[in-house]
């Protein structure tokens, strides 16, 4: 992917740019509001990662000339304002997804995919289906190969973001987010013990598709649901 | 010494103020007076008028009708004068001509009805006196008059009752000012001195409230139960401050600590630095995600979206999250009854309140405890109880861990951020509810009380049901 990278720190700047080009993505740097709109009419991105304090005009700004002009690239918001009040604002102003700083380059490059792929969802409202591996919405029931096993709520909430995102790394944050809906962090470990259960009751009908990606997240392989 | 200085140091507001209370206190009297006086003129000359109504009848109707009307009043008025020699009042009769054939006033012939007159009565001073002059049939005129020395002597003492009365107001008015206000100042001294205290840094100064009285005492009461809140909030705050920097310095230093091992070691230990270094990170950043969070629940901050929250439900849902977390540590994850209870709440807080709670059992107790959630109404109010069977708290813990950085003493390890319990007090706070610790013997028993929604719990459940 080409992507365009707005941060004014040097040091966060470089840290994007390499780590990005290190996973094999394009990038170009812009250091103010102005020549972020500059270098995107010279090319197009496939995503924006933006700062939202910018030393010249507000992230916010930059957004609204972007939509503005009718153009629905996807946005990364990063800031170091942190609250939920401060994201509900990025997110209603435009933004795409929301990451507060400090982050890991692995989130950031996660939710990036997410953002750029999101409305590639394979299923329908009665289920999902990857390979060989079902999820039954009425009944919380998986299934592969004529085996079935129930799930509870929380179980059929995980399996069935992983397939919708399947082949994509799924960060603990992101899920926390999309599956229990919390915007707060947690101390204990919520995502892995119930992943756990997870997986355990996948193993039961043969199939396990899902594999953790060390200290990223995890990802569920189509591939192994054949 | 120094009171009565401060007092006149500023002499000339006092003095002000004085002559100000003095001149209005004079106005008030000279108009009191002046009413006063008008009054007292209008009920005298009054009385003078219907006196002299009186007397014109008690004459007139006897001759009324009558052909020798005036043959009649003068034969009376020949009568009244031969039986009184000296009095206030005179009767005279004037013919046609306007001739005097009776009375022994020298007056000319007022017109008819009431009418300030002056005569002489048979020396060479002109006095005044009030008619009523009656025209009679013949032509003739019937007069009475009073001589009125009562309302002279009144209007006479006018300018001096006026004068006197403003001259003793005015004396009294600032007399009275001046020391209500010297009574005052020193009274009000005592907090000034206090205040300057306070001001210059010294938070511990109380005003002194054994020498007032009143309404003094119970300002300075009140003033200095003010400033014991607020000493006892600085010293919360500052407590906080030093709490966080200490929270803080423990993962610091051994971040650094590693830091330093990774520049000495070989490269084949790297790995499992980073990553104990990232850990430490971790730490550091969910201290201030967690400090982010208790400022803006409780400055108000949090975008709340409150609505009816069903508890039943989204308990439901926190014991299918946190039964696997209780279990991997060797502990069982129990549900004793839940209520339907229906709050007016955010969703997103009660959920961190309970996940915040139940974490606190899963990092600060022994593997193998065990939980035990419940939900019932009682008293008009949700009450969530969230039950363990760990150690428990020592006595005297009970009050000191719901606050920032407090911790039992039974934990070793400074796991989590320390602020969970703050959190939860906040979340139940920001409900109208409350968060009370019990001894559970053995364990710990939380009890959060939140006020729960009369009406709606009839009307949401069918619909939950519904729903799910």
């Amino acid at each position: 992917m080409h992507l365009l990278i707005v941060e004014d720190d040097r040091v966060i700047a470089d840290h994007i740019v390499s780590g990005l080009n290190l996973i094999g993505h394009s990038t170009t740097l812009a250091r103010t509001g102005a020549e972020a709109i500059r270098a995107w009419a010279g090319q197009p991105h496939h995503a924006v990662v933006l700062d939202r304090m910018l030393p010249d005009i507000d992230g916010i700004a930059v957004i609204d000339h972007l939509r503005s002009n009718g153009d629905p690239v996807p946005v990364l918001m990063l800031s170091a304002l942190g609250s939920t009040k401060n994201r509900i604002e990025g997110l209603q102003a435009g933004a795409d997804d929301y990451l507060a700083k400090p982050f890991s380059l692995d989130e950031l490059a996660a939710r990036l995919h997410a953002i750029t792929r999101r409305g590639a969802s394979r299923g329908s409202k009665a289920g999902l289906e990857v390979g060989g591996l079902q999820l039954d919405a009425s009944s919380h029931r998986a299934a592969f190969l004529g085996k079935t096993v129930t799930l509870n709520r929380k179980q059929y909430s995980l399996l069935a973001h992983l397939m919708s995102n399947a082949d994509r790394v799924v960060t603990k944050a992101m899920l926390l987010e999309a599956v229990w809906s919390y915007s707060f962090s947690t101390a204990t470990n919520i995502v892995e013990s119930n992943m756990s259960r997870l997986r355990t009751a996948l193993q039961d009908i043969g199939c396990d598709p899902i594999e953790t990606q060390r200290g990223a997240g995890y990802i569920l392989r189509s591939d192994r649901c054949a | 010494m120094r009171l009565i200085g401060s007092i006149f140091v500023r002499p000339s507001r006092l003095g002000r103020l004085a002559i100000q209370f003095g001149l209005a206190f004079a106005i008030a009297m000279i108009a009191i007076g002046m009413i006063g006086f008008s009054l007292a003129d209008h009920w005298v000359s009054s009385r003078i008028d219907q006196s002299l109504t009186y007397h014109t009848a008690k004459y007139v109707s006897k001759v009324e009708e009558d052909p020798a009307e005036d043959l009649h009043l003068r034969a009376a008025i020949l009568e009244w004068q031969h039986r009184k020699v000296l009095s206030e009042r005179t009767y005279l009769l004037f013919d046609r001509d306007k001739r005097r054939v009776a009375g022994r006033l020298d007056v000319t012939p007022p017109p008819a009805g009431f009418s300030d007159v002056r005569f002489t009565a048979g020396g060479r001073h002109y006095e005044v006196g009030r008619a009523l002059a009656t025209r009679l049939r013949s032509g003739g005129l019937f007069v009475v008059v009073q001589h009125s020395e009562a309302a002279e002597g009144l209007h006479a003492l006018l300018p001096i009752v006026v004068l006197a009365i403003s001259l003793v107001a005015l004396l009294l008015g600032v007399s009275a000012t001046l020391l209500f206000a010297r009574l005052t100042a020193t009274r009000l001294a005592e907090t000034q001195n206090t205040a300057a205290a306070i001001a210059a840094g010294d938070l511990s100064r109380r005003i002194p409230t054994d020498r007032l009285d009143g309404m003094f005492a119970v300002q300075a009461d009140s003033l200095n139960q003010m400033l014991d809140h607020m000493a006892e909030l600085v010293r919360a705050q500052q407590l906080f401050s030093s709490n966080l920097a200490h929270d803080l310095r423990t993962p610091l230093t051994r971040l650094r600590g590693l830091l330093e091992q990774a520049s000495r070691d070989d490269q084949s230990s790297f790995a499992s630095l980073l990553d104990r270094a990232e850990r430490e990170c971790s730490s550091i950043i969910s201290i201030f995600d967690a400090l982010l969070r208790l400022a803006e629940i409780e400055t108000g901050q949090h975008p709340s979206t409150m609505a009816p929250v069903p508890l039943r439900p989204l308990m439901e849902d926190i014991a299918d999250t946190m039964e696997p977390v209780i279990t991997d540590r060797g502990g069982t994850f129990g549900v004793r009854r839940l209520d339907d209870v229906v709050i007016t709440g955010d969703p997103d807080l009660i959920n961190q309140l309970l996940i915040n709670l139940l974490d606190n059992v899963a990092t600060h107790t022994p593997p193998g405890t065990s939980v035990t959630l419940g939900l019932e109404r009682a008293h008009g109010s949700a009450m969530i109880t969230i039950c363990d069977d760990g150690p428990g708290l020592a006595i005297g813990e009970y009050a000191r861990v719901t606050q920032p950085f407090e911790r039992g003493s039974a934990v070793s390890s400074r796991k989590g951020s320390g602020l969970g319990l703050a959190i939860a007090s906040a979340i139940a706070r920001f409900h109208r509810g409350s968060l009370e610790l019990i001894d559970a013997a053995p364990g710990l028993e939380v009890r959060i009380r939140i006020p729960a929604n009369d009406d709606g719990d009839t009307l949401e459940t069918p619909g939950l049901a519904h729903g799910s």
